[in-house]
């Protein structure tokens, strides 16, 4: 048995030093806790670790195997994402106890506070005492124990699991209500209490899903596909989008929801030109090695940062919304190219880590295929907040697309219309980010970068917020990115355009005089052109999803939601996803980056630059009102020819 | 966004106010780097029949500083308000003064001469950018023995980052009251204009603000504290968790969605509240305390027994 003194040392350093007494198969005390965050964090070791006192936030947070007693109270986030082991508390837990485990066993021998077992998928949470607000909030699966009240709205939209609740049943939740409970069932449960040492001697109550809200009444009809290029046409007012939008809605009776991202016109970088008149140069087969595009994210708080050939990545796009051959292709292409994949939702498989040179995993509020393995397998982590498509919101995969093989990766049901949760449980204000902050990088040694991706709302807020979170560097995604799924107004006129969202993002860095945080854009990146363009106007690079996919043989119907992909990419049906040739279209997705990469070297060459971070906004030149009012840049509409016909880029 | 942190003596027990508090505020200051504040209560003796005011501006530095003094004592002299002391301590002024007229009047006018950070006979505000010992180092927080007290850290989001946009607030016009807050008020606007076209003033643009008049003008009325806090909770959307202080009391009111923390430790000689427990626990280490989590839509005042 060892002793940790937390009076004599850090909380990062008493992690360090938990890992190396895992590692020896060694148990350990820890006191002089008092209350400190993250104690614990990151253990994957089968220890038994006993805090002599209270714990802070995310106690046992990000672990798999240990077994953590407390001898007092814990704070927020109590075994937060555990997957094997338990955690025992003598006291009480604060709010969202047992947030997202997948299979611990986590006993509170006190009471439970607000929000319990939220988006919990297996194994157990009890408490002896009283739980409160919403206990079993989203959860997706596993066993909630209450031996006392229930608190109001406990089951609050619950999609599988169990909830059993002993004393009062203070109020049901939304599509949750009382079944039956077997007597069997009800001697597994006792017998859990009893393993634990809870005296218990009345009758419980069962609370399951109610089932009326798992899935959207009426589907998406089949519909005749308007292409992009035409749902998005200028002069139109009733055109043939439009139209769709108004037949589907006439089927369904709801808001329609859609693949891809705003048909409208919009401000972009189309709008911006180089005031430079680059239809002269001569085409230059050697440019690439001529100018210097590599960099790195990442380094801001000593992690280990991202390397990158050029200042571009792959945007996140889920294992779920894409099909897995097409989650391979990108991440052979990043590979191919030496740039960087990202997960999207739904966790990290085998086969992406496999083939990205570098990855990147998100974790978002659903905490779907999320944990610390895979953060650990990862070069970066990222938050997601939101995303350009649809600000605020959450991820939506319509049910045909929720298999039996991503249901389990995900950890719930199949079958039904997931709707992702469109908050973090344990981040509701800028304060709380910060402690998960530092939870994900005490669970990575403070080895891995840690950025955040969010959607264009309110940039100038956010972007600040994102700073002083400490955030190695955030990807912001403007109105133009797409998605896989979303509603239909959502995704016309929900945030700002890419073009103002770096706009904002770069004022409010210069307000609060911010320096070393790197800014990721996205949303409608579609060539090199585009890319020299960002980072001229301030942006460290760019990530790129829709024309990285289009590069691997998408066609743009803005179907992906239905599942059925023609070409085999956003769908999880076999037969459809035969279509789709991996290798084939791993090397047209890096064929087209590598001509990204020639049309950006192009671009600093010609402007006679050694490196892409020479260029800079006196590059630049507005071609519409619009756009300059955006950017603040010189207006001058005669740099439209060199725009529209650069001979040697196009 | 932020952290708050509060202390109450029990009985007629005086402590070390202002070393308590930067103790919590540093437990928590990971909640907000950008500013922290303190409102510090000492007893008053009361027996003098024209009351002794203590009246602390914003004053900024150098030469700006000495008109902004110029022009507080030109309005003190206006109002007839006698200056017993005055001094200059890290951006700010500091007077005591005896004035018995219409406080309220007073307080709007010299919001004019120069920000005003707090008026009572027993508060004093003291707020700046920085940590709990930087704040500490300018304006001797520590060495400040009182009756009880609320104190904040910062992190400015939607507003700006000054000295003044800190909590805690006063809550201007009235004596005495002040709040720190944790989270954010979604019907501000509609809240605001209301006591607004009831004659209130409203020195910035921030919804804690708010929350401290909207609580103020309630005291006034002859609402005591408990029964104001239980319509704050009723009339006020959004996110919070909050301490207010008065001259003997303080209290927390929480909202019914319990998205914003708070622990709380009471027994025998001080009730002490806070963000985390780990704040709590600063000021008992290694011991384990037997804290509680007050539950959403709840409110609850102590008060000293004097």
């Amino acid at each position: 048995m060892a002793t940790i003194d937390l009076a004599a040392v850090s909380v990062t350093e008493a992690n360090r030093l938990l890992l190396q007494h895992g590692e020896a198969g060694e148990d350990v005390d820890l006191v002089n806790p008092d209350a400190r965050h993250h104690l614990a964090v990151g253990l994957t070791h089968p220890i038994t670790v006993r805090v002599r006192g209270s714990a802070g936030y995310f106690c046992a947070g990000l672990t798999d195997g240990p077994r953590v007693e407390v001898d007092a109270n814990v704070g927020w986030g109590l075994a937060d994402n555990m997957l094997r082991g338990s955690v025992v508390v003598r006291g009480n837990a604060g709010a969202i106890a047992g947030v997202a485990i997948r299979g611990a066993e986590v006993v509170v021998h006190g009471n439970l506070g607000s929000r319990a077992g939220q988006v919990m998928k297996e194994g157990w949470l009890c408490c002896a005492g009283n739980a409160n607000f919403m206990a079993g909030y989203m959860m997706y699966g596993g066993r909630l124990v209450i031996c006392g009240d229930s608190g109001e709205k406990v089951g609050q939209d619950m999609t599988g699991g169990t909830i059993y609740v002993g004393g009062r049943v203070q109020s049901l939740g939304t599509d949750a209500e009382l079944a039956v409970l077997p007597a069997e069932e009800e001697q597994e449960v006792l017998a859990f209490l009893d393993r634990y040492g809870i005296a218990f001697a009345g009758r419980l109550q069962k609370i399951v899903n109610a089932g009326r809200n798992l899935r959207y009444p009426r589907s998406e009809p089949r519909v005749r596909v308007v292409p992009f290029f035409v749902g998005s046409e200028r002069t139109d007012y009733w055109n043939a989008k439009v139209q769709e939008d108004i037949a589907v809605k006439a089927q369904i009776g709801r808001y329609r929801i859609r693949g891809y991202g705003a048909a409208r016109p919009l401000p972009h970088l189309n709008d911006i030109a180089f005031r430079r008149d680059l239809t002269t140069v001569e085409p230059d087969p050697d440019v690439v090695a001529k100018v210097e595009l590599a960099t790195q994210v990442g380094g801001r708080f000593g992690a280990t940062p991202i390397d990158l050939s050029m200042p571009v990545m792959i945007a996140p796009m889920s294992y779920g919304a894409l099909s897995k051959s097409t989650k391979v292709a990108l991440a052979k292409a990043s590979a191919l190219s030496d740039i960087c994949d990202n997960s999207g939702e739904g966790g990290l498989i085998p086969e992406v880590r496999d083939a990205a040179r570098r990855v990147v995993v998100q974790m978002l509020g659903g905490r779907l295929g999320w944990n610390v393995h895979v953060m650990r397998q990862a070069d970066g982590i990222e938050i997601y907040v939101s995303q350009g498509a649809k600000p605020g919101l959450g991820g939506q995969l319509m049910a045909k697309k929720v298999t039996e093989d991503i249901a389990r990766l995900r950890g719930i049901p199949a079958g039904i219309d997931l709707r992702s949760p469109s908050r973090h449980p344990d981040v509701l204000g800028a304060d709380d980010l910060v402690i998960k902050v530092e939870e994900l990088r005490e669970a990575t040694n403070w080895t891995k970068p840690v950025s955040v991706k969010l959607g264009a709302g309110r940039v100038r807020d956010d972007i600040k917020i994102a700073y002083k979170d400490g955030f190695d560097y955030a990807c912001i995604d403007g109105l133009q990115g797409s998605t896989g799924a979303a509603g239909n107004e959502v995704l016309e006129y929900v945030g700002i355009p890419t073009l103002a969202a770096i706009m904002e993002a770069l004022d409010a860095l210069e307000e609060i005089e911010a320096t070393g945080m790197p800014i990721m854009l996205m949303g409608g990146v579609k060539d090199g052109i585009d890319v020299a363009k960002a980072i001229a106007l301030g942006a460290h690079g760019v990530a790129l999803g829709t024309s990285a996919i289009i590069a691997g043989g998408c066609i743009a119907c803005l179907q992906c939601h239905v599942g059925q992909c023609v070409v085999g990419i956003a769908t999880q049906d076999p037969e459809h996803e035969k279509r789709y040739q991996v290798d084939t279209e791993s090397w047209n997705i890096h064929r087209y980056l590598e001509a990204v990469r020639w049309q950006l070297a192009t671009v600093v060459h010609a402007h006679g630059h050694a490196s892409v971070y020479d260029l800079s906004r006196a590059d630049l030149v507005a071609l519409t009102p619009e756009a300059a009012e955006i950017t603040r840049l010189e207006y001058a509409p005669e740099h439209a020819e060199n725009a529209l016909r650069p001979a040697v880029l196009s | 966004m932020c952290g708050i942190a509060g202390i109450l003596y029990k009985g007629q027990a005086q402590g070390e106010l202002g070393r308590d508090l930067i103790t919590m505020l540093d437990g928590c200051q990971h909640r907000g780097p950008d500013s922290t504040g303190f409102a510090l209560y000492h007893d008053t003796d009361g027996d003098d029949a024209r009351r002794e005011l203590r009246l602390r501006f914003f004053v900024g530095d150098g030469e700006q500083a000495e008109e902004a003094v110029e022009r507080i004592r030109a309005k003190l002299d206006e109002f007839e308000a006698e200056v017993l002391d005055e001094e200059a301590e890290g951006r700010t002024q500091r007077f005591t003064v005896r004035f018995d007229g219409d406080l309220q009047a007073f307080a709007y006018a010299m919001e004019h001469a120069a920000k005003v950070a707090s008026i009572g006979e027993s508060l004093d505000i003291v707020k700046d950018l920085g940590g709990a010992h930087d704040v500490d180092d300018d304006y001797r927080v520590s060495a400040f023995t009182g009756t009880h007290g609320i104190g904040h850290v910062r992190l400015a989001t939607e507003s700006a980052v000054s000295p003044e946009a800190g909590h805690p607030f006063w809550a201007t016009g009235f004596a005495d009251v002040a709040i720190v807050h944790n989270g954010q008020i979604t019907n501000y606007s509609k809240m605001r204009r209301r006591l607004e076209k009831r004659g209130f003033e409203f020195n910035t643009d921030n919804d804690s603000e708010l929350i401290a008049v909207y609580l103020a003008d309630k005291l006034a009325q002859g609402i005591p504290l408990q029964q104001a806090l239980a319509d704050s909770i009723q009339d006020l959307d959004g996110t919070f968790s909050f301490l207010v202080s008065t001259k003997d009391e303080i209290g927390y009111a929480k909202d019914n969605l319990a998205a914003k923390p708070m622990v709380m430790y009471e027994d025998d000689g001080l009730v002490a509240i806070a963000s985390e427990e780990v704040s709590l626990n600063r000021l008992f280490p290694g011991r384990s305390l037997a804290t509680s989590e007050p539950a959403p839509g709840t409110y609850r005042t102590w008060r000293r027994s004097i």
